[in-house]
C-alpha cells in the first residue's frame, strides 16, 4: 500500500499555456489554458486566480525552479505558481524593455533592451540580476550589446542572444560581468538543442542560421545555412530534427507562411506546408503531433489559435486572447 | 485666378444687433433647434455690443448644435475643453488620463471623425487628422458649439460625426477692461490668466495671457502591482503657457476686419499605463491666427479670410510638424426674403514636416449653401461640397435637411426636422507618407447619413420645458485602420460600420418665487456596428467598436437664490468593450460633481465672482481607457476678479 499522499493535480499541470502577448499601449496580455482533452479553454487565467490584471504586454513565459515567470516587455516580470497561477511574487521596479529570463544559482536574470534612445536605438542593453527566485528588487544590471533576447546557461556561463548588434555575449556568472562577445551572422534570438547539441538560431533578410556552439568553453564551431527567404524570429522543433519557422513576404502581399526546415541538413523540406497571415507565434504538441499557428487578427481583437497536423492540415481554430504569440505544452 | 472671384467664408454670416446690424439684412431664421446651456446670473451692460455672432446654424435647417457659453465655462477656466464635454454633454471621449490625450468620437464614429474650427479655421491636425482636446484650454477661446451629425457639405473633410467650433467673442463699447481668473485645484493644479481689453465704437482689442500646471500626482489603486497597493501617479505633470490676441476695427460703417492669434505650449508627462514604467514626454506647440475682412453692401456679405495654423509636435526626441495656410472667401447674399445663398471657396495650402517624411499638398474647396423658406413654418437648407486634394476629387457631399414647426401657439412649439448628408474623411498625411507603412492609395472614408427628430418646447408661466429627440443612421465605408504587416503597420481602407442612434436633450427652467431652477440632461444610446472582418479569423463583425459606449447620460441640476447658485452634475458612461471583437469590456461608471458659483459682487471699483467645485464627490474608482488611472475626488476653487 503507498501511503504516500495523493497530490491531486493543479488547474494548470497539463494542458496548453497560451501565451497572448496583448496590444501595443493597452497592456492587455494575458494566459489562456487549453485542454486538449477536453476542448475547454479557461480564458484570463492570471486575472482570474489573483484579481487583477497581468498588466502588461507579455514577451516570453519561462518555466523554471518550479515557477512560472512571466516577462513582459512594458518593464516587468511576474512569478507565478504554475500549478494554478497563484502569483508568487514579481519584478516590477528597474526594468524598461525586458524580453526573456532565464535562473541559475538561486537567482533570476533578465534581458532587457534598456531605454530606447531618440533613434529608438537601445545601445544601453543590459541583463538585470535579481538576487532571490521569487523576484524583488534587481542587484545589478550587466551590460551587454544591443537588444538581448534569449539566454541559456552553461556551466557557470551565461550567453546571451544580441539580435541588434547580432553578437553572443557571454557572462560570467562568476563575475557577473561579460567576458566576450561573438559576431554572429544574422541576428540572433534564441537558442535551442537538437540531436544534443546546443545551436543559435540566427536570421537576415534571405538565410537562416544554425549556429552550433560548444558548450565547455562557449565559442561558434559551426555554422548551418539555410536558404530560407523572409523568415521571422517564430520557430519551434519539431520530430526528426524537423524545425517549421514562419516567414512572411512582407510588401506589398504580406503573405504569411510555414516553412519546414531540417535542422541537421539546413535543407529547406518545405517553403510552405501552410500559408496565412498574421501569423505571430508557432509551437508543437509532441504528445499530440499538432502544430499550434497563433493568427493575431490585425491586433484590432483577439487572436486565433490554427491547430494543425503534422502535414500543416487545419484541424481546428480556437478563439483566444489578444496577440497569442507563445505555448508552453505539459 | 478665378476662385479669387469667389473668396467666400463657409458659415459665417451677420446677425443682429452688431453695429453693422443697421446697413445689412439681417439673416433672421429660425434658432428653435439650437439648445444653449443656460446663463446663471449673468449681468447684461445694454451699451456694449457684440462684433460678431457668426451664426453657425444658418445653413443647417435639420441639424442640431449646442452652445455652451462663457459662463458655463467659467467653472472650467484653464482646465482641457474635454473636461467641458465630459462633464456638460453626453458626448465620450477617449481619454489617456487627466491632461492626457482626449480624442471625441460623435455618434460612434472615431477620433478623426469630427472636424474642429477655431474662428472658422479648421485646426484638426493634417498628420494626425483630429485634434487633442485635453490641451485646447477653457479660457482661450469664449464659447463652443458643438453640431451633431455629419457636415461634410459644410465644413469639409473629417465631420462625419460632427463638428466643434471654438469661437472669441468680442464686444464694442466697453472702454478699458482687465480680467483675472484664477483656478486651484487638488494635484497641484492651478491655472491662471491674465486679460486686458479695451473697446470704443470702432475698434476692439483684447490680450490674454494664461499659464496652466497641474502636477497630477492623485492617488490610485495600482492593479499591475501584486496587492494593488494604493500609490500616487507619478509622470503625468503638465505645464501649459499661451497668449491671445484678438482685434476687432470697423473701418467704415460697411466694413469690418477682424483678426485673432492664439499660441498655445503644452508640456506633458505622458501617464504611463500601469504596468508600464514609460518616462515619455510629449511638448506640443500650436499657432493660430486669421484675418477676416467683411464687407455688407445690401443684401450681401463678402467675407474674404485668411489664417495659419502651425503646429509642431515633440514626443521624446521625435519632431513632427504642420502648417497650413488658408485663404477662404465667401459672397452672402438674401436674394429675397424666401431664398439665401452663400457661395465660397477654399484653397488650403499644407507643408508636412514629419519625423519621417516631408511633404506638401494643396486643397480646394468650392461649396454652395442655400436657404430655402417655402413656408412660414418651412425652412430647407441644402448645402453642397466639391474638395480637391492634389488633383484628386474628394466624394461630392451633399446634404439636405428641413425644419417643420408642426405647431406654435404662445411660445409653445412642436418641431419636426430631417437631414440627409454625405460626408467624408480624407486619409491624413501619417496615413498616406508615414514611412514606413504610409498607403498613398488609400480612399477617403465616405459616410451616408440621416437623421429625423422632434423638438418641444413648452411655455407656461414660470416653467419652461424643451425636449428633443433625434435618431439617425450612418453608413461609414472605407474606414482606415491600421494593421501589422510584416515587420510594420500600414492603414488600408478595410471596414465598413453602420452607425444608429439615439440622441435625447431636456432642459427646464422654474422660477418659484425668489428660487430659481434649471434642469438639464443629454443622454445618447449609439450603436456603431462593424461589418467587416479582416481576416478569416477575425470575429468582429457585428460587433459594437470599442471604446464605443451604448449609453452615456449627463444631467445636471441648479438652483439659485439672490448671489448663490448651486448645482450637481450626474454623469454615467456605459460599459466599453476594448477590442473589435467585444469580448473584455470595461465597467460602466457614474461620476457625481457638486458646485457653488456666485454671481457678480462688487468690492469698490472691483468686481468678480467666485465658485467652488467638488469633482468625483464619491471618490469613485475609475478608467475611462483601460488601465489608465483617473483621478478621484478633487477639488477646485475658481475666482474671477475684474477692474
Amino acid at each position: 500500500m503507498d501511503d504516500a499522499p495523493q497530490i491531486p493535480l493543479g488547474e494548470f499541470e497539463k494542458g496548453v499555456l497560451i501565451m497572448n502577448e496583448g496590444a501595443f499601449g493597452a497592456n492587455d496580455g494575458e494566459v489562456y489554458h487549453y485542454d486538449p482533452a477536453s476542448g475547454e479553454i479557461k480564458a484570463d487565467i492570471f486575472e482570474k486566480k489573483n484579481g487583477r490584471p497581468f498588466a502588461g504586454l507579455i514577451q516570453d513565459m519561462v518555466a523554471s525552479e518550479g515557477r512560472l515567470y512571466l516577462v513582459a516587455n512594458t518593464g516587468k516580470v511576474e512569478i507565478v505558481d504554475p500549478r494554478d497561477f497563484a502569483s508568487i511574487g514579481a519584478v516590477s521596479s528597474g526594468l524598461d524593455i525586458s524580453r526573456s529570463l532565464v535562473t541559475a544559482n538561486q537567482k533570476v536574470y533578465i534581458s532587457d533592451w534598456g531605454p530606447y534612445d531618440a533613434n529608438f536605438a537601445s545601445p544601453e542593453s543590459y541583463i538585470a540580476v535579481v538576487g532571490q527566485l521569487d523576484g524583488g528588487t534587481i542587484t545589478d544590471k550587466i551590460p551587454v550589446s544591443s537588444r538581448p533576447e534569449g539566454m541559456y546557461v552553461v556551466g557557470n556561463q551565461l550567453l546571451v542572444a544580441c539580435t541588434a548588434a547580432q553578437k553572443m555575449d557571454v557572462i560570467s556568472l562568476n563575475t557577473e560581468e561579460r567576458s566576450k562577445s561573438l559576431d554572429v551572422k544574422g541576428g540572433p534570438i534564441r537558442f535551442f538543442e537538437a540531436g544534443g547539441n546546443l545551436y543559435l538560431f540566427s536570421r537576415d533578410a534571405s538565410k537562416v542560421y544554425f549556429h552550433e556552439i560548444n558548450r565547455s568553453n562557449a565559442e561558434i564551431i559551426g555554422t548551418k545555412t539555410v536558404n530560407l527567404a523572409m523568415s521571422t524570429f517564430n520557430f519551434t522543433l519539431t520530430e526528426n530534427a524537423e524545425m517549421l519557422i514562419i516567414t512572411s513576404t512582407g510588401w506589398p502581399e504580406f503573405n504569411d507562411a510555414i516553412a519546414s526546415v531540417n535542422i541537421n541538413s539546413g535543407e529547406v523540406l518545405s517553403a510552405s506546408i501552410f500559408t496565412g497571415s498574421g501569423l505571430y507565434g508557432i509551437g508543437y504538441d509532441a504528445d499530440r503531433r499538432e502544430i499550434y499557428v497563433a493568427d493575431n487578427n490585425g491586433f484590432q481583437g483577439n487572436g486565433t489559435v490554427i491547430v494543425l497536423d503534422q502535414s500543416g492540415q487545419q484541424q481546428k481554430t480556437l478563439a483566444v486572447g489578444r496577440g497569442p504569440s507563445g505555448f508552453m505544452f505539459k | 485666378m478665378v476662385w479669387l472671384i469667389f473668396l467666400f467664408q463657409g458659415f459665417y454670416a451677420l446677425v443682429p444687433n452688431t453695429p453693422l446690424a443697421g446697413e445689412m439684412d439681417s439673416n433672421k431664421h429660425s434658432h428653435n433647434h439650437i439648445s444653449s446651456i443656460k446663463v446663471l446670473g449673468d449681468t447684461l451692460r445694454l451699451e456694449e455690443v457684440e462684433v460678431f455672432s457668426p451664426p453657425l446654424d444658418k445653413y443647417t435647417h435639420g441639424q442640431q448644435i449646442k452652445t455652451i457659453d462663457q459662463e458655463n465655462l467659467r467653472d472650467f477656466q484653464g482646465l482641457g475643453l474635454s473636461e467641458v464635454l465630459q462633464q456638460r454633454t453626453a458626448l465620450f471621449l477617449r481619454q489617456y488620463g487627466p491632461g492626457m490625450l482626449a480624442s471625441l468620437t460623435m455618434r460612434g464614429t472615431s477620433a478623426g471623425h469630427n472636424a474642429v474650427f477655431w474662428n472658422g479655421l479648421p485646426i484638426n491636425s493634417p498628420s494626425l487628422g483630429q485634434t487633442d482636446f485635453s490641451i485646447l484650454p477653457v479660457g482661450a477661446f469664449d464659447e463652443v458649439s458643438l453640431h451633431f451629425g455629419s457636415g461634410g457639405a459644410l465644413y469639409g473633410t473629417d465631420a462625419i460625426g460632427g463638428a466643434v467650433h471654438l469661437n472669441s467673442k468680442l464686444k464694442f463699447g466697453k472702454g478699458h477692461s482687465f480680467q483675472t481668473d484664477s483656478n486651484l485645484g487638488s494635484f497641484g493644479r492651478w491655472n491662471q490668466q491674465l486679460q486686458y481689453g479695451f473697446s470704443d465704437e470702432k475698434i476692439s482689442l483684447r490680450t490674454r495671457i494664461y499659464r496652466n500646471i497641474a502636477e497630477n500626482d492623485f492617488p490610485f489603486r495600482n492593479l499591475a502591482r501584486p496587492g494593488t497597493p494604493v500609490e500616487r501617479q507619478e509622470h503625468a505633470a503638465i505645464q501649459q503657457e499661451g497668449f491671445s490676441q484678438d482685434l476687432a476695427f470697423q473701418i467704415k460703417p460697411n466694413q469690418l476686419i477682424s483678426s485673432s492669434v492664439w499660441y498655445n505650449q503644452t508640456e506633458r508627462e505622458i501617464q504611463p499605463v500601469m504596468g508600464s514604467n514609460t518616462l515619455d514626454v510629449q511638448q506640443d506647440k500650436n499657432l493660430r491666427w486669421v484675418l477676416d475682412y467683411f464687407n455688407f453692401s445690401g443684401k450681401i456679405t463678402w467675407n474674404f479670410k485668411t489664417g495659419l495654423v502651425k503646429e509642431q509636435l515633440t514626443f521624446n526626441a521625435s519632431e513632427n510638424s504642420t502648417s497650413q495656410f488658408f485663404l477662404i472667401g465667401d459672397l452672402d447674399w438674401e436674394f429675397s426674403p424666401c431664398i439665401s445663398s452663400k457661395s465660397g471657396v477654399r484653397f488650403t495650402h499644407i507643408q508636412g514636416d514629419l519625423s519621417t517624411y516631408t511633404t506638401e499638398e494643396n486643397r480646394i474647396e468650392l461649396y454652395q449653401s442655400t436657404n430655402l423658406k417655402l413656408r412660414d413654418d418651412l425652412n430647407v437648407s441644402i448645402n453642397l461640397r466639391q474638395f480637391v486634394y492634389d488633383g484628386i476629387l474628394a466624394p461630392f457631399t451633399p446634404s439636405v435637411g428641413a425644419d417643420w414647426i408642426i405647431f406654435s401657439k404662445s411660445g409653445d412649439e412642436l418641431k419636426f426636422h430631417v437631414n440627409g448628408a454625405r460626408s467624408f474623411k480624407l486619409p491624413t498625411l501619417n496615413d498616406r507618407f508615414w514611412v514606413p507603412g504610409g498607403n498613398p492609395d488609400l480612399l477617403p472614408e465616405s459616410s451616408w447619413s440621416g437623421e429625423l427628430g422632434l423638438s418641444y418646447l413648452l411655455k407656461w408661466s414660470n416653467l419652461r420645458i424643451n425636449h428633443q429627440l433625434t435618431h439617425y443612421r450612418m453608413w461609414v465605408d472605407n474606414w482606415i485602420i491600421w494593421l501589422p504587416q510584416g515587420n510594420f503597420w500600414s492603414p488600408e481602407n478595410i471596414r465598413e460600420v453602420h452607425n444608429k442612434g439615439l440622441e435625447y436633450a431636456f432642459d427646464a427652467d422654474y422660477l418659484l418665487g425668489s428660487w430659481a431652477f434649471e434642469v438639464q440632461g443629454n443622454y445618447n444610446w449609439v450603436r456603431a456596428t462593424n461589418q467587416t472582418n479582416i481576416s478569416e479569423n477575425d470575429r468582429s463583425a457585428g460587433k459594437q467598436l470599442p471604446y464605443t459606449p451604448i449609453h452615456n447620460f449627463q444631467s445636471l441640476f441648479g438652483v439659485s437664490r439672490g448671489m448663490i447658485k448651486s448645482y450637481v452634475n450626474y454623469h454615467f458612461t456605459g460599459s466599453r468593450f476594448v477590442a473589435t471583437d467585444n469580448v473584455a469590456q470595461l465597467p460602466a461608471y457614474m461620476l457625481w460633481d457638486w458646485g457653488l458659483r456666485t454671481g457678480e459682487l462688487q468690492l469698490g471699483a472691483l468686481q468678480g465672482r467666485i465658485g467652488f467645485q467638488v469633482s468625483n464627490v464619491f471618490n469613485t474608482s475609475y478608467q475611462v481607457m483601460r488601465l489608465r488611472a483617473m483621478p478621484g475626488r478633487n477639488y477646485q476653487f475658481n475666482i474671477q476678479i475684474r477692474l
